[in-house]
């Protein structure tokens, strides 16, 4: 046997034990875009079956098209996957939910969506939802699903949100939260917010990005008045989540951004 | 032919007792006839060795059988056998005619009407021959019994036939009157209570034979007749309830009828039935909606059929109290799950039912949904029977045992048992065997034997499907008509979990089965009933997937959830509950009022004051004191007269001292003139039992001249008992010529003469 045709063969061979290695994992590897892509160890109780897991939105990003390479490394990917496994030990230590320990990442296609009634959508600013995937939302939300937005900011990034969701929601207003809504007392008092700061602030202890100076906690409701869709604008949990173990970032921007997230998921499973 | 053979009717056989007048004692004759049989056995026993053709043993026996048998007979002839009878003195009795003169004996269905054809037999000799030897009263039977002079009187008018009430009367006449015998002329159509067993005893206990004569054809030639209409009394306002209506046929057999629920003149349901052969009773069922509250006349029918000889039976009335109480089920969740979610989402839109909840959100924070005060449920779950006890319904999620107290677990228990509230269990990794419930006193009210051992909570698929019960059952009923019902059920998408929840008990139902995607069978929703309440398991959290996987115009999970609940709460009543034995009366006049009161924790209340306030036709406004009953601890009950047909309510007020422990509403409804309508072939069957437990015979109406003559023996009235001698029956030199001839014939033929 040639030299060669035995390289072309030990080729082969790694290729299909990858691919068989990733299909026993049954967890597709996502690479994040602009941050800590370090590996990270899959944790052993990945594969538990759990009440919730962390349902992480993938969505085509604005001007890229709907799929292929970009859908691989878009702005849906920001911040994956270690503010979610950070956040979702904070909602195991301090809630009584059910968690899985990984994440799951949700396409809005197929009946995938309905299975996970609380989405996480990242960088909405640069999404750009397909009329299928517009419609496919509108029906999870209209059903019982949660979609809780994050991590986009100022008056451009805004537009661009809004540019799809008026897809999904054509007749349903945006509204501003009152710091007397349930969603802000399900679990912890947080009728008093703050921003809560991207990475922006490493080194300048600035809070905001672009325009976004004000953070806007906004909504849309159901015909029952529930919250279907909860808008973080102007801060970016997700930052927050995924440095918290960071001794640099503010410990109580993280405090906030946990009590946030888990006071919406607790909201999404009890409205 | 049975007088010449026997000398006397056969009602001298049947009603006197045989008696030997010779002054040799009785046992006398068997030891004669013993001996007589041992000495004829002698000849015969030779015979069969001593000849040269020695006899067949089986013609032997035959011939000292028959010797034996002639001699016997000699014998009992000489010992003179009588019958003594008891017979009405001439002249000195009254016979009492009924005529029964219901409207129902205005039907033709023998060529003339039955009341027709009654007159034509009592004029046509009955009355005559009775009148030569007895004093003859003639009654209309009917509603009250009244005495007539002549049977032309008789127009069957009377819309209803109280039988019962007719008899009653005659056995209160006998206590100063030699009423000798009864004959009453009927159909034996009874709507107005029935024969009870008191009058019956009354009537025996004077020894007066009935005697009935049946008019009117045993069954139709072409008739629907609607038998009974099953409906729960009172139901919360836009339940789905179902009517149970049974019903028979006669000449429609394979053939298709409609069959309607209105109220009003609106259609509430409707669906076509195939008929069963000629009088099979079937039931079908019809589903509805209940509609708003109130006190509903829900009426039921057929729809005539072309040839249809009465079509006033085809068609009856019910009535309901629908109730717009919004009730209050208490819901208690160990863990944030997406099925608490869903179940109050789903039960949002119910506006009789109100689910509060409690859940643990962290390891020592509840929180609340659906209170009605920012006290309620402050402290935790319910510590105090009044706090329990103030809901009508409880759902124990996915917590453990270990988070309730013993005495809280105790309190869940009566909360079943006592206050007769609805509890369901869900599954989950803390419920049922997970949560350490085997253990505990609500081990006993479940409906389930738990399993054993742990890991019963699998979070795997499993499809559902319905059990037979399930299939019949209302609260599985998600679709109207049965078939697409199973349907819906079978495309019901997986559930997201399940529960093993052990083995059913034998009081139990099973109305929901999981089927592991990965194989097997589990009962998923079973229900029973347990002391006053009833208990259920759901045992899955996984429900919720139906809401979100089906299209959002599919209202599965909706509809299961709402009617699930209002299962679990629609049977649990306040502190004072009334009720009437039946919602409708068909020319019946009494009504029973029945009130349980319980006290504040639901014991059983024996010194209360109940009065019910009765609203009825024509401004009609009546007070009524109830009586404890002295059987029943916490029952009270009073006989209430409704005098004029229409519809009545009652509100029933229950007070210990000054302070008052509740009030319930009940409506009934008197309706004349329909029930003479229904049953309208001859009920040869009730006239049968009454003449047979009376000592009287039936007659059908070609009979009825032997009536005169057997109408003599009877113990009732003045009556003397006459002993007749029987040894010069004609039957008796009959049987001996025969027996001596078949001797005689059968030694001729064998050669043996």
């Amino acid at each position: 046997m040639r030299p060669r045709t035995v390289g072309f063969a030990v080729l082969l061979a790694a290729c299909l034990w990858s691919a068989l290695y990733g299909f026993q994992q049954r967890r597709p590897r996502y690479y994040s875009l602009f941050y800590d892509n370090a590996p990270v160890v899959t944790p052993p109780d990945a594969g538990e079956k759990t009440e919730f897991a962390f349902a992480r939105m993938r969505y085509p990003s604005y001007g890229r098209g709907p799929g292929g390479i970009w859908a691989m490394r878009g702005n849906w990917t920001i911040d994956f996957p270690k503010a979610d496994r950070h956040f979702v030990q904070g909602v195991r230590r301090l809630t009584r939910i059910h968690t899985r320990s990984v994440e799951e990442i949700v396409d809005l296609s197929g009946d995938q969506p309905y299975d996970w009634p609380w989405l996480y959508v990242v960088e909405p600013g640069h999404w750009e939802l397909t009329e299928a995937q517009a419609a496919k939302l509108r029906d999870y939300l209209l059903r019982g699903g949660f979609l809780m937005t994050d991590d986009f900011h100022g008056t451009f990034e805004w537009k661009v949100f809004m540019e799809s969701m008026i897809r999904v929601f054509p007749d349903r207003a945006v509204v501003d939260l009152d710091n007397s809504d349930p969603i802000f007392h399900v679990l912890y008092d947080l009728a008093e917010r703050f921003q809560v700061p991207g990475v922006v602030t490493f080194g300048t202890g600035r809070t905001y990005e672009y325009d976004g100076v004000e953070p806007r906690w906004r909504a849309i409701f159901d015909d029952k008045g529930r919250i279907m869709v909860a808008i973080c604008h102007n801060m970016d949990l997700g930052d927050a989540w995924e440095h918290s173990d960071n001794p640099e970032y503010p410990e109580n921007a993280a405090s906030l951004a946990y009590r946030i997230g888990i006071n919406y998921i607790i909201y999404a499973m009890t409205h | 032919m049975f007088e010449l053979l026997f000398k006397y009717p056969a009602a001298v056989f049947s009603k006197g007792d045989l008696v030997l007048l010779g002054s040799w004692p009785a046992w006398l004759l068997g030891a004669l006839a013993a001996a007589a049989a041992a000495a004829l056995a002698i000849p015969v026993w030779r015979s069969l060795h001593t000849r040269r053709t020695p006899l067949d043993r089986a013609r032997a026996g035959v011939i000292w059988g028959l010797q034996t048998l002639f001699v016997a007979l000699l014998l009992l002839v000489l010992w003179q056998p009588a019958v003594s009878v008891a017979t009405l003195r001439p002249q000195q009795n009254v016979i009492a005619v009924l005529v029964d003169d219901s409207r129902s004996m205005a039907i033709r269905d023998q060529g003339s009407s039955r009341r027709d054809r009654a007159v034509e037999v009592l004029n046509g000799g009955l009355l005559d021959q009775l009148k030569k030897k007895f004093q003859v009263r003639l009654y209309r039977a009917g509603g009250e019994l009244e005495r007539i002079e002549k049977p032309d009187a008789l127009n069957a008018g009377v819309p209803v036939t109280r039988l019962g009430e007719g008899l009653k009367r005659i056995a209160s006449e006998a206590t100063g009157l030699p009423i000798g015998a009864v004959v009453l002329l009927s159909d034996g159509g009874e709507n107005a209570g029935g024969l009870d067993l008191p009058t019956i005893n009354e009537i025996r206990r004077h020894r007066i034979p009935v005697h009935t004569v049946g008019f009117g054809r045993e069954k139709p030639a072409r008739d629907l007749e609607i038998l009974d209409a099953q409906l729960p009394a009172r139901s919360l306002a836009d339940s789905r309830l179902s009517a149970q209506v049974s019903f028979r046929g006669y000449g429609y057999g394979g053939r298709k009828a409609r069959l309607m629920l209105k109220e009003g003149e609106k259609t509430l349901a409707s669906r076509e039935v195939a008929l069963k052969p000629d009088g099979a009773v079937q039931t079908e069922s019809l589903l509805f909606n209940a509609g708003g509250a109130g006190a509903k006349a829900y009426h039921i029918a057929l729809d005539p059929l072309d040839g249809e000889e009465n079509v006033q039976n085809n068609a009856l009335t019910r009535m309901v109290n629908i109730e717009s109480n919004r009730l209050r089920i208490l819901y208690i969740e160990g863990e944030p799950r997406w099925e608490y979610k869903f179940i109050r989402r789903a039960v949002e839109e119910d506006r009789n039912l109100r689910l509060i909840s409690m859940l643990r959100t962290t390891q020592n924070k509840i929180y609340r949904q659906g209170i009605d005060d920012p006290k309620e449920l402050e402290q935790g779950f319910p510590a105090k029977v009044e706090e329990l006890f103030a809901y009508q319904g409880l759902i124990v999620g996915g917590v453990e045992a270990g988070y309730f107290t013993g005495a809280q677990l105790e309190l869940i228990r009566q909360f079943a048992d006592r206050r007769g509230g609805g509890v369901l269990f869900l599954g989950g990794r803390a419920g049922l065997a997970e949560g350490g419930y085997a253990q505990t006193p609500l081990a006993e009210m479940l409906p389930v034997v738990l399993p054993g051992r742990k890991n019963t909570f699998r979070r795997d698929p499993a499809n559902v499907e319905l059990t037979a019960a399930g299939r019949d059952s209302l609260l599985c009923r998600i679709e109207d008509d049965p078939e697409r019902n199973l349907g819906r059920w079978k495309k019901l998408p997986y559930l997201m979990n399940y529960q093993d929840p052990g083995t059913p008990k034998p009081g139990a139902v099973v109305l929901a089965d999981a089927l592991p995607t990965s194989g097997g069978r589990l009962p998923l929703l079973i229900t029973q009933n347990y002391g006053r309440g009833r208990t259920a398991v759901f045992a899955t959290g996984g429900s919720w997937r139906w809401q979100m996987q089906q299209p959002l115009e599919d209202m599965s999970h909706e509809v299961f959830w709402q009617q699930l609940l209002r299962w679990l709460v629609s049977g649990t009543y306040g502190h004072v509950i009334s009720s009437t034995p039946k919602s409708v009366l068909s020319d019946e006049i009494t009504v029973q009022l029945r009130t349980e009161v319980r006290d504040r924790t639901y014991l059983p209340m024996a010194d209360a004051r109940v009065e019910a306030r009765v609203l009825g036709p024509e401004g009609l406004a009546e007070t009524v004191e109830l009586r404890p009953d002295p059987v029943n601890e916490g029952v009270y009950l009073a006989d209430w007269s409704a005098l004029k047909a229409g519809s009545y309510v009652v509100e029933v007020a229950a007070k210990r001292g000054e302070e008052e422990m509740g009030r319930d509403l009940l409506s009934f409804r008197r309706e004349d003139g329909v029930a003479e309508h229904f049953h309208t072939n001859q009920n040869r069957e009730l006239l049968e039992k009454l003449s047979q437990q009376t000592g009287g015979r039936y007659y059908q109406p070609g009979q009825v001249s032997k009536l005169p003559e057997e109408i003599s023996y009877s113990e009732g009235g003045i009556s003397t008992r006459e002993t007749r001698d029987l040894w010069n029956m004609p039957v008796l030199f009959l049987a001996a010529l025969m027996i001596r001839s078949s001797e005689w014939l059968l030694r001729r033929r064998w050669g043996i003469v």
